[in-house]
């Protein structure tokens, strides 16, 4: 048995504010979504967002490790509407550069537990200026008891687009049989 | 997830190269467990893509050591600073654990982004978060891993391909 599963691969032919992976099999144990993706918002670094569900509700939670700079911060949302403010190039960053994120979804379709969410991104760029790169760890939860059936990925808070050739990858991972 | 070739050091090695690559998967995962020879706790390996040595790479790093954490980038260099590699000066069964992303390294359209996650054993030892970037949207068909020290016996690195369908 296969540990990792493709369930789909999203390639942008065009901007999109948002990518959606519905009808998700309760059958793995973890999801795993890996993204390369950039922004079209007029800034160097944006922003990626999650909302399980459909679920607009004020019900994500996360702490995040956060480097632009040479301090590193820390950061919190509790009772957010989305999940995780995770980097990714934007407009005003190197062209044809585009982030790593990886994010994994544990037990998400285990309705005994809120669902636990960690992800890592990265906002490179050709630049070692402050402020002009960044990268990423995010913890948190949603929650609720439900499966997740439904993820959506956000480009901001919907305002701005992924660009063109942003890919999306959603993995169902298997434990043992 | 496939594994498409491991490599073993059984003696010291200057360097390790995973050549002819095949673009048939999505994403590319590199797993290095490494120890360098030489005086110091660690030191950095440097990480190049189908031989290019311009100055075509940029490292952003987030680490932890010691009681210590903090961020830092290197713009446009021959070579990503990366991975960090145990040193001769920590005890000798330690390695260090990391884990490399290489995200649609086939598609040319893109420059390539990486992300590395790791854990260099030693004293101190130090935890990183990285990213790399190579300012070329060639498809990356060849990586190269050389020691600034010698690459030890025992080195592992293996390079997995994983598909999109």
């Amino acid at each position: 048995m296969a540990c990792w599963n493709v369930i789909e691969h999203q390639e942008l032919s065009s901007g999109a504010s948002s990518v959606s992976f519905t009808g998700i099999s309760a059958s793995y144990d973890h999801l795993v979504l890996l993204s390369s993706a950039r922004s079209d918002e007029a800034t160097i670094t944006g922003y990626m967002n999650f909302q399980v569900n459909g679920d607009t509700g004020t019900n994500y939670s996360r702490r995040s490790l956060n480097a632009t700079t040479s301090t590193v911060g820390t950061s919190s949302g509790v009772n957010q509407s989305v999940f995780i403010y995770q980097y990714v190039p934007a407009l005003n960053s190197l062209a044809d550069t585009f982030g790593v994120m990886e994010t994994w979804f544990i037990d998400y379709s285990n309705t005994s537990n809120y669902t636990q969410i960690l992800s890592q991104s990265v906002g490179p760029n050709n630049s070692s200026t402050d402020s002009q790169w960044g990268l990423r760890l995010s913890s948190g939860i949603w929650t609720s008891t439900a499966a997740i059936n439904r993820v959506d990925v956000l480009c901001d808070s919907g305002s701005d687009d992924f660009v063109q050739y942003s890919t999306f990858t959603l993995y169902g991972i298997n434990g043992a049989a | 997830m496939e594994a498409i070739e491991t490599t073993y050091l059984e003696a010291d090695a200057a360097s390790v190269t995973f050549s002819s690559i095949p673009a048939t998967y999505e994403h590319l995962q590199l797993r290095c467990s490494i120890r360098v020879a030489g005086v110091g706790a660690r030191n950095s390996t440097n990480l190049t893509f189908n031989g290019d040595t311009g100055s075509n790479y940029t490292l952003h790093r987030m680490h932890g050591y010691g009681t210590n954490i903090s961020g830092a980038g290197w713009a446009n260099q021959p070579a990503v600073y990366a991975p960090d590699a145990t040193g001769f000066d920590s005890t000798s069964a330690d390695y260090s654990g990391v884990v490399v992303d290489i995200l649609d390294y086939a598609n040319t359209n893109k420059n390539t982004s990486c992300l590395f996650s790791g854990y260099i054993a030693g004293i101190p030892d130090l935890m990183a978060v990285e990213s790399a970037l190579w300012d070329a949207t060639a498809a990356v068909s060849s990586i190269t891993l050389t020691g600034t020290l010698p690459i030890t016996r025992g080195s592992q690195y293996t390079l997995y391909g994983i598909k999109s369908s």
